[in-house]
């Protein structure tokens, strides 16, 4: 049996997952071990091309023996085991390799039935095809061949499912006998999943081959810096060497020269000694010659003579002579003195401490609020370990006063210092160190923070269709240098639109050009030294219609805004009004209140809603219009009146104290104002009904403002931000 | 009750003048009117905009002793009805020709004063059938021979015109867009104006006289708003003669909520001088409802 079961090794474990869907299957198998596999195939072939036959017409004998065949083949138990099982007719055990067929797992089902049913059918092609494969039996492995055959049936014969637990195929006949306690999954999902593990195991290596590749660039940029290292040390070591050397050969030379000059100087003496001997001798020759001399002489000039000599000769010899050799002719041991050779050779080890580091001016943009990114550079043949960075914050006041220096100690050329003051100067220097000491100070070098964030004055916002005038706290206590305003046309939730930006704004407003029926998103930015701040707040402006803000430094004392902003309110109650001051912004006869309309001309369109018994004023007027006056009563504003008395609805249409006569039956409840520039017309309408009411021409040079004003207790409303009605584009 | 046969086919049109003006036409023709059993005139003004598509049309009343010429001639509307594109037709006042006695003897009763009714009484009821003929027989006659869109018509007039403006659009809800007077007789059965004309047309039954009068109709009216313009000159004699009654009109439409902006203009009379001062915020106001 083992013997025919060529090329299989006995523990022949195959993953029991097949990567390939059923049609695409591949047999797995090296080339000869499939013999009876391929039995197996054609028979199913057989069965296949011929639904009509009864499938095996061999003998159940001959089955059985196929069997034991694959069963030693896929090491699944006891040779004896299976086809016993498959005589009962029972199912076959769940570890069946999945690669093959399910045609072959059918037939082992249906082979005894078949095998009982008795040859029939075998089919014309069958004996022919099964010829093949039979003469194919026992030949070299080599002329096996592969083929695949299609399984098209399979899928609409019995349902396959997954066992989890024994990872494995099965049908979902068998689940309910042998796999009842196991977990069991449709084949997709099981297909799926190892798929899934498949590929989470590729990007595993795919990720280690990166990690490797990186760590490699890694290696190679500590070989090159172990080069670097190792040359600037073998510099190192070849000054110090030198230094050594030299220091030697001077003290050499030194010595040498003393000891030299010192054997000079007893030569000298010694020869001083000769001299003095030699000269001693020739006066004692000399004083013999003469005493011989002498005594050759006359009594009487002997005895002059002689008492001469005696009293030569006995200076002389009272002279002392010397004959001691002055001059040792031994020469003094030398100790010869290499401390500071020897202190050369420890420094040897000892590097220079550093010279001072440079420190670099602030990079633009490199400051935030609170940080700032300082960078400094070193001699490149400095070794250093560490730098201790120091600053202040720079100030105007007196140089003596203490001030705080903070320092940190940093192992790079660089250190983002935080928890700083905004729109601050501070004054940073840095010194080098390592184990020979600190460096020299670096120069100062001053940085400074970035502002604070601006607050835009959202409530003050002044807009139209084409132009919106934003206005901002500067957000910091000291100035800046400039403004940036960015805006963004807010288009659709997911689209970030292009930013545009207007910089270098000197004052804390700006005036924007827009595009009409669009809704923009505007932040600002202060900017200094140090770099732009973070973004304001945001926020929101539509350019539909115009849109002003209440100006509450003209509210008359006894109007009130509501906190909408647009809700004017007189009250009953009245506190005693004080006497204006001159330059007054405020109204202090008709009880009025100012929008603040964005200085664009163009068409502007605004609504009040009114209550239809009220008596109220509303129009325009110009910023210096006399606030001690009514609205009206000038040329400097153009108003439509009301009044409700006796039940009757009176309107005037007031400019310089003169109004048209006009009636209108219908009082209008929301009151529609367009001011056209370019026309010169300011009009009103009847909004509810799209009544045209009254349009002034006016000759209007500057720019005016919507004005309101209450004549009695009351309120009105005031609606702006709205598109012009069509009807009121025919004024 | 009349039967009106009218021909399918275009009605017979003869054109009496054509002038260019503001880069359109102004035209006057003559037809035999039905209603009217006379030929009748009226002056068109076709904009440059209705060479290529419809326009919407508007209807100018005169008042007494006007012809189809004076509104065409005097009034000074042409640039703006070229500006908004709007075909104005402007009828005679009254039939012409008709040979009834006394028809001449008032300016302000018979040829050129058809006050705009349908006559009940002998001699007048054949042929002074003005309200017929301006509220059927001329719109047939217009929009089947001009490039008019049936559905945009408006009204306005002056004096008689500005009456028959008023009773017109009164009587009728829906079928003028918008509708506006220049010093219009108001309030007719009071004044003597009115009074003449009516119990000559109309005979004694002053119920008869109401259904023409715009004072008594507005305070019945139920139809879907209306929004009137009406212009009047403060120093306007007729004003003073108590023949316009303004007042009253004015305080029937508050009462009523009917929308009305009342311009007494100071200064101006009753003459053309007036109508042309203000005849494009007249044309601008009809211009808004017809264009919308």
């Amino acid at each position: 049996m083992d013997g025919k079961a060529a090329g299989a090794p006995p523990d022949f474990h195959f993953y029991p997952l097949d990567l390939y869907d059923p049609e695409d299957r591949l047999h797995p198998f090296p080339e000869g071990a499939t013999r009876t596999g391929r039995e197996v195939y054609a028979e199913m072939a057989e069965e296949a091309s011929d639904p009509g036959s009864v499938a095996l017409g061999k003998a159940p004998r001959a089955l059985e023996e196929e069997v034991d065949e694959l069963v030693h083949l896929y090491a699944l138990g006891g040779a004896g085991e299976w086809g016993s099982e498959l005589a009962d007719g029972s199912a076959p055990c769940t570890e069946v390799p999945e690669h093959l067929p399910l045609g072959a797992q059918r037939d082992w089902q249906r082979g005894p039935e078949a095998g009982e049913r008795g040859c029939v059918g075998w089919g014309a092609t069958g004996p022919g095809l099964r010829e093949t494969y039979r003469c194919a039996h026992g030949r070299a492995i080599e002329e096996y061949e592969c083929y695949v055959i299609p399984e098209e049936e399979d899928e609409d014969e019995a349902a396959l499912v997954f066992c989890v637990t024994c990872r494995a195929p099965v049908r979902a006949l068998e689940v309910s006998d042998e796999h009842r306690e196991h977990e069991v999954t449709a084949l997709d999902k099981a297909l799926e999943s190892a798929k899934d593990e498949v590929h989470k195991n590729m990007f595993k290596l795919e990720k280690q081959i990166l990690e490797m590749e990186n760590f490699a660039n890694h290696l190679e940029e500590v070989f090159i810096t172990v080069e670097e290292n190792f040359g600037r040390q073998e510099q190192n070591f070849e000054s110090h060497y030198n230094e050594i050397l030299e220091t030697l050969a001077q003290k050499y030379e030194e010595k040498i020269q003393a000891l030299g000059e010192k054997k000079k100087a007893k030569l000298e003496a010694l020869y001083g000694q000769l001299v003095s001997c030699g000269e001693n001798l020739d006066t004692c020759k000399e004083l013999m010659e003469t005493i011989e001399e002498m005594c050759h002489e006359e009594k009487v000039d002997f005895i002059k003579d002689a008492v001469a000599m005696a009293d030569r000769l006995g200076k002389f010899l009272n002279t002392d002579t010397d004959v001691e050799i002055t001059t040792q002719p031994d020469f003094e041991d030398q100790t010869l003195d290499f401390s500071d050779v020897e202190q050369l050779m420890c420094s040897l080890h000892a590097l220079p401490a550093p010279s001072a580091p440079v420190i670099n001016p602030q990079a633009p943009n490199s400051a935030t609020g609170s940080s700032v990114r300082v960078c400094w550079s070193l001699y490149s043949d400095d070794t250093v370990e560490s730098y201790q960075l120091s600053y202040r914050p720079v100030r105007d006041s007196a140089p003596g006063k203490d001030q705080a220096v903070f320092t940190m100690t940093v192992k790079e050329t660089y250190c983002s210092v935080t928890n700083l003051v905004p729109n601050t100067q501070y004054e940073f220097w840095v010194t080098a160190q390592n184990r020979a000491g600190s460096s020299p100070t670096s120069e100062r070098a001053v940085y400074m923070t970035a502002p604070s964030p601006p607050i835009i004055k959202s409530k003050e916002i002044q807009s139209c269709e084409e132009a919106a005038l934003i206005c901002w706290e500067s957000g910091n206590l000291n100035p800046v240098d400039s403004y940036t305003v960015e805006l963004t046309q807010v288009e659709t939730p997911e689209a970030s639109g292009v930013t545009e930006s207007v910089v270098g704004i000197p004052a804390c407003e700006s005036l924007v050009q827009l595009q009409r029926r669009q809704s923009y998103t505007m932040s600002v930015r202060a900017h200094n030294m140090g770099g732009p701040s973070a973004r304001s707040d945001p926020v929101t402006v539509h350019t539909t219609g115009s849109r002003f803000p209440l100006n509450q430094h003209t509210c008359h004392p006894w109007l009130t805004v509501a906190d909408d902003g647009f809700t004017v309110v007189r009250s009953e109650r009245k506190t005693p009004l004080k006497e204006p001051l001159p330059g007054n912004t405020r109204f202090s006869r008709c009880v009025a209140v100012m929008g603040n309309l964005i200085p664009v001309r163009g068409r502007h369109y605004w609504e009040v809603e009114v209550d239809e018994q009220a008596n109220y004023t509303v129009g325009v007027a110009f910023d210096d219009v006399p606030k001690e006056e009514d609205l009206g009563a000038n040329r400097l504003s153009w108003c439509m009146r009301h009044r409700f008395a006796s039940s009757r609805h009176e309107y005037e249409f007031l400019h310089n104290k003169t109004t048209p006569d006009i009636r209108i039956t219908v009082s209008p409840r929301k009151i529609g104002i367009l001011l056209d520039y370019e026309n010169s017309k300011l009009s009103f309408f009847n909004v509810d009904i799209s009544q045209h009411l009254y349009t002034f021409s006016c000759q209007l040079h500057g720019f005016v403002h919507p004005c309101f004003s209450l004549e009695k207790p009351g309120r009105l409303r005031i609606r702006n931000g709205i598109a012009m009605p069509t009807h009121v584009a025919f004024y | 009750m009349r039967l009106i046969f009218t021909n399918k086919g275009r009605m017979a049109l003869k054109e009496i003048s054509s002038n260019k003006c503001f880069e359109g036409l102004q035209k006057v023709f003559e037809h035999d009117s039905v209603e009217l059993s006379c030929k009748m005139k009226f002056g068109i003004y076709l904009p440059p905009k209705a060479e290529t598509e419809k326009c919407p049309a508007l209807y100018w009343l005169s008042g007494l002793t006007c012809t189809e010429q004076n509104f065409i001639s005097k009034a000074g509307y042409q640039q703006a009805a070229s500006e908004h594109g709007l075909i104005i037709i402007a009828p005679d006042t009254s039939p012409r020709g008709c040979s009834i006695k006394g028809e001449d003897e008032s300016w302000d009763f018979g040829t050129g004063a058809g006050f705009y009714v349908d006559a009940t009484e002998d001699p007048w009821k054949t042929n002074y059938r003005m309200y017929s003929y301006v509220t059927e027989e001329l719109p047939r006659l217009i929009n089947a021979n001009f490039p008019v869109d049936p559905q945009r018509m408006s009204i306005f007039g002056h004096s008689m015109g500005g009456h028959g403006a008023l009773i017109c659009a009164l009587k009728n809800p829906g079928k003028y867009k918008s509708v506006s007077a220049f010093a219009p007789i108001c309030n007719p059965v009071l004044c003597p104006w009115g009074k003449k004309a009516f119990s000559g047309y109309l005979g004694t039954d002053q119920s008869k006289w109401k259904a023409y009068d715009a004072t008594h109709l507005v305070k019945s009216y139920p139809g879907s708003q209306l929004d009137i313009l009406i212009d009047q000159g403060k120093d306007d004699q007729f004003l003073t003669d108590g023949q316009l009654l303004p007042d009253n009109f004015i305080a029937a439409c508050t009462e009523k909520k009917v929308p009305v902006v009342f311009r007494l203009q100071e200064g101006y009379d009753h003459s053309y001088y007036f109508i042309a001062t203000f005849i494009t915020d007249h044309i601008r106001h009809h211009a808004k409802y017809l264009n919308a």
